[in-house]
């Protein structure tokens, strides 16, 4: 009987290499080294809105090497190329893709998690539909564009366990300062603190102009109401008093969202109140001056635009030091985008967590609803509503245009 | 000035300076608290929309009535739902009046709608929470066109209630090509009974999505609901 010869392992190869499905090179980049995570570790990112802000996000997450950035959206083309052109430089190679529409990003299985810097009318809208297709989000500020959006955004997170970031790195790195001051008791009870920030954004009746080859009009409007195009409307420039979306009721609340989720956002979290929300503001008209003051259910005042106060001027108490809290700060390394990609590897909620960032970013909301009503109101945390005010609760929320709903 | 903003009105269009339209803004400001001044500027704005003004000057006439409309603008308002360029807007209004006029226009004009439209409608009629259109949007998630099927899903997760939830247990989970919205759809009417303490219900609804097919993060959200059903934390 003839025996058997063993194959080879060259014989075994070229047989068995039809049923093993083998990568062709197995990279030192799938692999990892002692800088870089293997690819199984890393996290795989996709961006969505590549135009001002958007830029500074995704170079700061392509800059990690635990972040495999694979994939940018954007409805304008020249973003969309420039942004996908910066990512396969980075790897270099050509495997980014890049998309006009946000929902076909979203439907790739293989992204774990998207940063989101469209225009502030975009927001709810994604960040909602990012979390039910399993994806954790950074999302820029202002999270929210009207009042209702925000529980819906903390309820989406909440219901997929998903990390979901806010997007102001200024709250812990600019107010530091003041925050230190607060946190470490030498100024006492806190009594207030004032904000000084605008304007309020304005309706946009800009004229018709042709709309350039490379910009997808319909889907930037979104669920914005129809308008016809104009560079001046849809500019991402970061004016809030004409020529800017910033500046436009339909995309922004003006400065008092854009820069107002920093400084709220600051001011929230110097006199520990990001946990809460205002009870009531109260509009002060005096000889033509208006301006604003919130109350938190702790008797801590946030003033807007108060007359002679400077932006983020605390009132404390004199005489009553306390005893220092820590203070709470980010999570792994690299600012708000080390916080967000830790988290999103520990599960833990980041500094910025969605329920907080609504929280701060209300502030803008409530106080751009008293000023467009001229009067004071008073606001219901556990039912979000103004309660008995049927005219305030109007101004909650806007109808989306079709077919964009949260 | 209140008069000569409403003159403006009837040749204003995109590239017009919005401050013209001033006056009216004012002038809803001034009348908070005094009905019969409401009840003018109402009428006197919903009349623009029965005119020839040019679709920006209702827009902005339709940003007004959201503000101080009532039921007495509904019915002109819903003569304007089935128009492509104006539909949005009127809306804009309807969706925020809170009175039960708006919420049955905006049922009534569902069956006569071009698709792109009904969507539009069935996203108000779950802003609004509207349980009685609950019958005519369980109706919807077989609906043929896939965006009417999915806005129908995502209004009966907006109303979250038994009824809803049992409409969209009926269908065929993997049939509609609404299936991601019903599944949030679901967890949300989940949500709002587990909150009411309806746990059986609940309970039911999270054991549906606990099989392998299911992505991880509905089996997730699924195991986390029947936790919460059974008084336990993760």
């Amino acid at each position: 009987m003839a025996r058997r010869r063993k194959s080879t392992r060259r014989e075994f190869l070229k047989t068995a290499g039809a049923a093993i499905a083998v990568p062709y090179v197995i990279t030192s980049n799938a692999l990892g080294n002692a800088d870089t995570p293997p690819a199984s570790d890393r996290i795989v990112m996709g961006g969505i809105g590549i135009g001002n802000m958007g830029r500074g996000d995704q170079g700061a997450f392509l800059g990690r090497s635990d972040v495999q950035y694979v994939a940018v959206c954007d409805v304008r083309a020249g973003f969309r190329e420039a942004g996908k052109a910066k990512v396969d430089e980075h790897y270099k190679n050509k495997d980014c893709a890049s998309y006009n529409d946000f929902r076909e990003l979203l439907a790739r299985p293989d992204i774990d998690a998207v940063h989101i810097a469209t225009p502030d009318h975009w927001h709810a809208i994604m960040v909602i539909e990012a979390c039910r297709a399993g994806k954790d989000v950074y999302c820029q500020k202002p999270e929210t564009r009207t009042l209702r959006e925000g529980p819906l955004m903390v309820e989406a997170a909440r219901r997929y366990s998903r990390v979901v970031s806010g997007g102001s790195q200024r709250v812990l790195e600019d107010y530091r300062g003041i925050v230190d001051q607060c946190w470490g008791g030498e100024l006492g009870p806190i009594k207030s603190i004032n904000v000084n920030v605008g304007p309020l954004s304005q309706l946009c009746n800009l004229p018709a102009e042709t709309v350039p080859p490379d910009i997808d009009w319909n889907l930037w409007l979104g669920p914005a109401p129809w308008a016809p195009y104009n560079p001046a409307r849809c500019d991402g420039n970061f004016g809030t008093s004409g020529g800017s979306w910033r500046s436009y009721v339909d995309y922004s609340g003006g400065g008092m969202t854009d820069w107002g989720a920093h400084h709220f956002g600051g001011a929230t979290f110097a006199i520990d109140v990001r946990e809460m929300q205002p009870e009531e503001v109260v509009y002060h008209d005096e000889n033509g001056t208006q301006h604003l003051t919130f109350r938190y259910s702790n008797g801590v005042l946030l003033h807007h635009n108060r007359p002679n106060s400077g932006n983020l001027q605390v009132e404390g108490t004199p005489g009553e030091k306390r005893p220092a809290k820590p203070v709470p700060t980010y999570k792994g390394e690299g600012g708000i985008y080390g916080d967000f990609i830790h988290c999103v590897k520990s599960r833990e909620k980041p500094f910025r967590d969605i329920e907080l960032a609504v929280n701060s970013v209300m502030v803008s909301h409530l106080g751009i609803i008293a000023y467009t009503l001229h009067r004071s109101l008073k606001w219901d945390a556990a039912t979000q509503q103004f309660p008995g005010d049927e005219e305030a609760n109007r101004l909650l929320d806007r109808a989306r245009r079709e077919p964009w709903q949260l | 000035m209140l008069d000569q903003a409403f003159e403006a009105l009837k040749t204003y269009d995109w590239g017009a300076d919005p401050n013209v339209l001033k006056p009216i803004d004012d002038a809803i400001v001034a009348s908070h608290g005094n009905a019969d001044a409401r009840r003018q500027l109402e009428t006197r704005l919903a009349a623009v929309l029965t005119t020839e003004s040019s679709r920006d000057a209702k827009d902005f006439v339709c940003r007004k009535l959201m503000t101080i409309g009532t039921a007495a603008s509904v019915a002109t308002l819903a003569k304007l739902l089935p128009q492509a360029e104006l539909s949005h807007m009127a809306r804009y209004a309807l969706e925020r009046l809170g009175v039960p006029e708006a919420s049955q226009a905006l049922r009534d004009a569902l069956a006569s709608l071009s698709p792109e439209l009904q969507v539009g409608v069935i996203g108000s009629l779950g802003v609004c929470r509207d349980e009685a259109s609950v019958p005519a949007l369980a109706g919807l998630l077989s609906a043929a066109d896939a965006a009417v099927a999915r806005a129908a899903a995502l209004a009966l997760g907006d109303i979250r209630t038994l009824d809803a939830a049992h409409a969209l247990s009926k269908i065929d989970a993997g049939a509609t090509a609404a299936n991601g919205a019903r599944t949030d759809a679901m967890l949300a009417c989940a949500e709002a009974l587990l909150a009411g303490g309806n746990k059986a219900e609940a309970m039911t609804i999270y054991k549906s999505f606990t099989s392998e097919n299911q992505s991880k993060h509905v089996r997730l959200a699924a195991t986390r609901g029947m936790l919460a059903c059974a008084g336990k934390s993760e």
